[in-house]
């Protein structure tokens, strides 16, 4: 025969402030867990939707995967578009995007004089990235930047520092924004557009660093990469922009690992704090438990009993973790080498922190009560 | 509503919610059947008088039929993904021996300069003249620093540039 259910419920109420400090523990946990696979999500996200299967890059053979190293001919987007049939045409527009990609030391009035990310684009950009949305203000015109929804995370400033109108100095000049964009989560969120040539102007270079081109339906990126690897004098290289971010989170595996190592660790930690507190709970209740032996209850219904309380707690601790994280930790900003990324709290998250959260309700829950159940009847009832 | 009530609503209804999002879709990641076909493009036997790629670049012309013998390699990655195409540099180029500790001797990263002048590119093609959209690597069982040698077109470009449109392969045991 199985211990009523409300038994175990009522067991809970019965020791408030033990069963505070327990849920306390495990919604820390939990919590926490929730934290480190937000990031590894979100820098994952990031890097995901970065990628556009249709645009290929252009960049120099030298630069190997490292773009802002990069530095090609400013013709090169004509030579391409003049030798390949593979770029997507519209109304007489080539959308090619030449641009030129930089980090570099950014100013913010006095506040901050932080690394930015700065793309010079021109007017067909937006037909190459569509990720990019501009939800206030206008395209920048000489003299003007359009500023990323991740930028003032990325330099560490506050937002309102970079309303439009404002101004921010990089490069000797001081540039007005004009305005603010979003790019569904993508990397481009962290970085400054502004005219390519003017930003050519600012910098004294006459060349780019990358082209990036949207294909046409029927072409293939391979298209693209063979003619660079035929005209060797142009020394160019080409990848599909997918593959180039998927060689980008490659570089972040280690710190992938690390933060999964993290996982465990607190996981293994929340077990530990979870099974002496229930540890705690079961030893002062040694007369109750040989009581419940003594009038017939089975050593495993007693076992569920107790179980039953951990995983009610767990799960409730999870249920208040998970809504914290989802209205407080998802989407905040976190600053990463080069850029920013926001921390994503998605259905996985969720379901690891909670999974987790309910294993160490249940697995901390049994030692203890094992132990305890495991004491001679007659002995325990006269336990003080 | 009595608090063990709302303690089982409240725990059922946390299975279901973990229940629905482990149900929530996943993108399919069912690749398609790659599975390797016998290439028609590479030959049993080695066809005879192949000339090196740096003495092709200087004496072959435009369409000429041609045989050229090179090892795979002359950058990092010196495959084209997705089809049959891949560049060659005359043997006479030395790579960074194994013992250097290299990780990617093929690209030639010590003689950047002589690269240059003994790559040629090469492009599988089928009967009708088209490429072949296949992974030289699985089609062809090549690998990088293989030495290949092959049969086709020459195609050159007003920068010296030299292209083989090859329509046979043969690869050389060992590398």
């Amino acid at each position: 025969m199985l211990l009523p259910w409300d038994y175990g419920v009522r067991n809970l109420a019965r020791r408030p402030i033990r069963t505070l400090l327990t849920f306390m523990a495990l919604f820390i946990v939990v919590l926490l867990i929730l934290v480190v696979i937000g990031f590894i999500r979100g820098l994952e996200h990031s890097l995901v939707v970065s990628g556009d299967p249709q645009v290929a890059l252009i960049y120099s053979v030298s630069s190997e995967e490292n773009i802002e190293s990069s530095s090609i001919s400013a013709s090169t987007p004509a030579l391409i578009a003049a030798s390949l049939d593979s770029t997507w045409k519209r109304y007489g527009v080539v959308h090619a995007s030449p641009e030129l990609y930089l980090g570099t030391r950014v100013s913010v009035g006095e506040q901050s004089n932080g690394l930015g990310l700065v793309r010079g684009v021109t007017k067909t950009s937006p037909l190459v990235r569509r990720s990019v949305r501009i939800v206030d203000g206008q395209w920048p015109i000489a003299g003007e930047v359009l500023i990323g929804r991740l930028v003032g995370p990325k330099l560490g400033v506050a937002e309102s520092n970079l309303s439009i109108g404002q101004s921010i100095d990089f490069e000797g000049r001081s540039w007005r924004i004009s305005g603010h964009f979003a790019a569904q989560g993508s990397a481009f969120e962290s970085e400054i557009w502004c005219n390519l040539q003017d930003f050519q102007t600012a910098t004294k270079r006459q060349d780019i660093s990358l082209v990036a081109l949207r294909l046409a339906p029927e072409a293939k990126v391979a298209e693209i990469q063979l003619f660079c690897k035929q005209r060797t004098d142009l020394e160019l290289r080409s990848m599909g922009e997918t593959a180039y971010y998927a060689s980008l989170q490659k570089h972040y595996g280690p710190v992938r690992t690390l933060a999964w190592f993290v996982v465990v660790l607190v996981s293994s930690s929340g077990v530990f704090a979870g099974m002496n507190m229930m540890y705690g709970a079961v030893a002062g209740r040694v007369r109750e438990i040989a009581t419940l032996q003594a009038i017939g209850f089975r050593r495993r219904a007693i076992l569920l009993s107790l179980v039953q309380e951990g995983l009610l707690l767990a799960a409730a601790a999870s249920v208040l973790a998970c809504t914290i994280g989802l209205w407080f930790v998802n989407g905040m900003a976190i600053r990463f080498t080069m850029g920013a990324f926001a921390l994503s709290i998605d259905e996985f998250a969720i379901m690891v922190a909670s999974a987790v959260g309910v294993l160490i309700g249940s697995l901390g829950a049994i030692p203890p009560a094992t132990k305890a159940l495991r004491a001679n009847v007659a002995t325990s009832l006269k336990a003080i | 509503m009595k608090l063990s009530s709302l303690a089982t609503i409240g725990l059922v209804s946390f299975g279901l919610v973990i229940g629905a999002v482990g149900c929530s879709p996943s993108s399919d990641t069912t690749a398609g059947n790659t599975s390797a076909k016998s290439s028609s493009y590479v030959l049993t036997s080695e066809p005879a008088g192949a000339m090196p790629v740096g003495e092709a670049r200087k004496q072959v012309k435009d369409n000429d039929e041609v045989t050229l013998v090179g090892l795979i390699g002359g950058s990092s990655d010196p495959f084209v993904d997705g089809m049959a195409a891949f560049t060659i540099v005359d043997a006479k180029v030395p790579y960074c021996a194994a013992d250097e500790g290299c990780p990617t001797p093929w690209d030639y990263c010590c003689q950047t300069e002589a690269v240059k002048e003994n790559i040629a590119t090469v492009k599988i093609v089928d009967e009708s003249g088209k490429p072949v959209m296949s992974d030289a690597r699985k089609l062809l069982k090549v690998k990088e620093l293989s030495t290949v040698t092959v049969q086709g077109k020459a195609k050159r470009d007003p920068q010296g540039n030299l292209a083989i449109h090859a329509t046979k392969l043969f690869v050389r045991e060992g590398k």
